[in-house]
């Protein structure tokens, strides 16, 4: 179906030359059959983005850049074409669907690309209705699409992306922004989709253990220009992304390794490996108290009366599904987000009556959207400010970066930064701001496991009596990894409130991949495994 | 199948008034009010345009922006107002319900500058009649863009004028989306700080203009993606050929009845320019209409109600015409 031979592609600086030493792909060889699963992955930043988007054209034409070599789809050499011109080959589907989408209603957007590629409105109508009832979108078709869950939002969009015939279908992290059931949900059709319908889907995504058991292979994006591709067990031997089930095989010498939650129960019940108790730091005294907050929107309440305490010394998970209120509390707690009753207390008073200097100095965050922070023209400027406005030696800053996201070079513009270093970037402002309360929401979106690995050590680092830690988000095993105390959202009240080790151990809704897999009663992450 | 089959009859279906219905409706009730002095008739128009609103939007997003146009009407008027009473020109000797002091600046061009004064009931009511006038436009053309999506109107143009269409249409969403973007950076400056050598501006006005060109590549990449500007079974030629077609047209049209209205020196050559855009058009849609390129799947039909809605804004604007408003 996709036939890759000596694919080269470079991005340019200002002055027309390439950027860099090492070209973004280099002398890329693959085929990819019909109804072929393939996930594509590699660390944070290599360019698995850019790898998916110069298979539709949007890569050079969207990006800039130099393409060199041949792209082959279904024997047509189409490079440097316009991505229009690989619109009836290639369906495409990016991270946030709401950014793409050109239409206001389910349907409308559906049949957009059929409409553009001028198809009969009979035939449109059927595929209308096999793509909905295979994306489960038949009750939807005339709602609002601004009304959709993300996990709707998604499927809308892949159905958009099929409609115009493509036999290819390129997905780029889709499941970064939904919670457990949306991600799996979406996963699940696109395994469907492959087998039945015989697509070939190629998936660029971090929650790699939730689909390496399905795919029939993997393509790595190395970094360094390489891309490579293979069986699923030949390629995780970079521990960079290899995801937990496959790390566990390797420390225990596993061979072949489990690439599935069942072939890695049954190798771990031969021969389970021993393993050491969780450490939890002891709370340390109250830093900020919550009581009867309530935030809502309209008619539409997004936290209900909740009072809670965090305490020094502690990271603090905050877990549950889209819209259960997670972000709106993250926001009334830094002070602000909107807050309609309730009180916050620290030790200097309430957040959000301070001004909003003062309130740095108390509660730090970093948001969902953490690149709206950044505004200078480099990465060294931003390093630089960082520096002189927390009052801190120059170079911390870097250093706390250098940490997180590697070495970069610092003359580049911080828009260019892929998602995973922005977000490291402005982890690295925040922290080195020293304020009592921490607060991150989704940290981990678009990070790999060792920048999540890295970003672990450093808060657990970071720690200490006068400072709590509270981190929102989705990620199961950054939160069996790192915290200390969990707390379960549900429609806008905390359902629980509870030890890691209740909420991710083996047998819960929320169990980690290691608990699941290894059916032990208070092992909940890898690192606990002896070996 | 019977649930597409049911959704699709629904889609035809009456519940839906056809976007060109409500924008025809919104000129003409904007037309009206622009031919009436008549305070009452003014208000009407306006509360009219806003109740219509209100009993007929839906809970998309968009339909939110009415409220936009509330402010922007109050603020028309009550500008108008203030304007009136500080800038007094014409001094008051009867009527007079509130009596200011007056001043007299003398800029050294000649006249001196008065404000304030007696402040007089007609001069006031005046004052009311164009800010309510304005308000009314407004209010007319907030109702249109409130139920009938840009968006939706795109469907609803001829196959000629679509690539334009999609510019305007993504044009008039960039507003919002600036409106948005500001508010997010807005907040997510109040979490990052900023140290004394850098200008808070830059940390405001950099993200928002990023952010808004980084949404509107995505979209535009989105549609490239998604076939838009596909040549379909047309030669480049022809495809050039038509852009610049329609161009010229609209660029004649509109600056030849720009001219016929805002000067009235030589109609003559106005009336030239107007008829040279309309054969242009002519062209132009004989161009474009030649080759089927794009499919119109989902077509908004005029109903009886859509009917009935221009209908009754016609007789309000039949009424304005007749000069039945201006007393």
């Amino acid at each position: 179906m996709i036939e890759i031979k000596n694919l080269s592609f470079s991005y340019l600086n200002a002055e027309g030359k390439q950027k860099s030493e090492e070209p973004q792909l280099n002398r890329v060889n693959l085929t990819i059959a019909p109804g072929e699963f393939v996930l594509v992955c590699g660390p944070t930043g290599s360019g698995k983005s850019t790898f998916l988007k110069t298979l539709n054209g949007l890569a050079p034409n969207f990006t800039g850049g130099v393409i060199t070599g041949e792209l082959l789809i279904d024997g047509v050499n189409l490079l440097g074409a316009e991505p229009y011109e690989f619109s009836h080959l290639v369906g495409y589907v990016n991270q946030q669907p709401e950014g793409a989408f050109v239409a206001d209603l389910v349907l409308d957007e559906i049949v957009y690309s059929a409409e553009q590629l001028a198809i009969g409105k009979e035939q449109i109508t059927k595929d209308v209705q096999r793509l909905s009832k295979l994306l489960g979108l038949e009750e939807l078709l005339n709602s609002p699409l601004s009304t959709l869950s993300g996990g709707q939002q998604q499927r809308v969009a892949i159905a958009a992306a099929l409609i115009s015939g493509a036999k290819v279908l390129l997905l780029d992290e889709p499941t970064s922004a939904l919670d457990l059931q949306g991600a799996t949900e979406v996963l699940n059709l696109l395994q469907k989709l492959a087998r039945e319908e015989g697509v070939s889907v190629l998936l660029a995504e971090h929650r790699i253990s939730r689909v390496v058991g399905s795919v029939d292979s993997v393509i790595v994006v190395h970094g360094d220009g390489s891309v490579t591709k293979g069986n699923p067990a030949d390629q995780f031997n970079d521990a960079r992304f290899a995801p937990p089930i496959i790390e566990l095989g390797q420390q225990l010498g596993w061979k072949p390794l489990a690439m599935t939650a069942k072939q890695a129960q049954a190798l771990w019940k031969k021969a389970p490996a021993a393993f050491v108790e969780k450490h939890f730091n002891e709370p340390g005294p109250r830093v900020l108290e919550v009581t009867d907050l309530e935030v809502t929107f309209g008619s539409l309440s997004a936290v209900k009366k909740t009072s809670l305490s965090l305490f020094g010394n502690q990271i603090t998970a905050l877990m549950g599904e889209n819209g259960s209120g997670k972000t709106s509390l993250c926001w009334a707690i830094q002070g602000s987000g909107t807050r309609t009753s309730g009180t916050v207390e620290t030790a200097t008073g309430d957040p959000k009556n301070m001004s909003v200097q003062d309130r740095l100095e108390v509660t730090t965050m970093v948001p969902q959207r953490a690149a709206d922070l950044l505004f200078l023209n480099s990465l060294a400027d931003e390093l630089h400010e960082s520096d002189t406005f927390a009052k801190v030696p120059a170079g911390t800053t870097a250093n706390l970066f250098q940490k997180l996201a590697g070495r970069i070079d610092t003359s580049i513009h911080p828009r260019d930064l892929s998602a995973g270093q922005q977000l490291s970037l402005v982890l690295s402002l925040q922290l080195v701001k020293n304020a009592p309360v921490l607060i991150l929401d989704e940290p981990t979106r678009g990070l790999d496991y060792a920048a999540k690995r890295a970003l672990a050590k450093q808060l657990d680092q970071v720690r200490n009596a006068e400072r709590t830690v509270l981190i929102a988000t989705h990620d199961i095993e950054f939160v069996a990894m790192v915290a200390d105390r969990v707390l379960v959202l549900k429609d806008g009240s905390i359902a629980k409130d509870a030890s890691p080790l209740d909420v991710l151990g083996s047998g819960q809704e929320l169990a980690s991949q290691i608990a699941d897999v290894t059916n032990e009663a208070g092992l909940i992450t890898i690192g606990q495994v002896l070996h | 199948m019977s649930a597409l089959t049911s959704n699709t009859s629904h889609l035809f279906s009456t519940t839906r008034t056809h976007p060109g219905a409500w924008w025809l409706a919104g000129l003409a009730l904007a037309l009206s009010a622009s031919l009436s002095s008549n305070l009452m008739v003014l208000m009407a128009i306006s509360v009219g345009a806003m109740l219509t609103v209100w009993l007929c939007r839906d809970d998309a997003p968009w339909s939110r922006s009415i409220r936009f146009y509330f402010f922007l009407g109050g603020i028309v008027v009550l500008l108008r107002v203030i304007f009136r009473v500080v800038f007094n020109l014409a001094d008051a000797s009867q009527d007079v319900f509130l009596n200011l002091p007056s001043f007299s600046i003398d800029l050294g061009l000649g006249n001196s500058l008065h404000l304030l004064g007696a402040v007089s009931v007609l001069s006031i009511q005046a004052a009311l009649v164009d800010g309510f006038r304005l308000a009314a436009i407004i209010l007319s053309i907030g109702m249109a863009n409130s139920l009938a999506n840009p968006r939706k109107l795109l469907r609803a143009t001829p196959g000629a004028l679509y690539e334009i269409a999609t510019a305007v249409s993504i044009a008039i969403n960039l507003a919002p989306q600036l409106i948005t973007s500001l508010k997010l950076v807005r907040r997510a400056r109040g979490l990052r700080g900023h140290s004394k050598g850098i200008k808070s501006l830059t940390g405001i006005v950099i993200p928002v203009l990023e952010d808004t060109i980084e949404q509107s590549m995505q979209l535009a990449a989105s549609m490239s993606a998604r076939g838009f500007g596909r040549k379909g079974n047309r030669t480049s030629l022809q495809l050039r050929l038509t852009r610049a077609s329609t161009f010229l047209t609209l660029t004649l049209l509109t600056v030849g009845v720009a001219m016929l209205l805002f000067s009235s020196a030589q109609q003559f050559v106005d009336l030239v320019i107007i008829f040279a855009g309309l054969i242009l058009a002519g062209v132009t849609f004989k161009l474009s209409s030649t080759r089927t390129t794009r499919t119109k799947y989902i077509v908004q039909r005029w109903h009886i109600a859509d009917l009935v809605l221009v209908l009754l804004a016609s007789l309000v604007l039949l009424a304005a015409f007749s000069g039945v408003f201006s007393k």
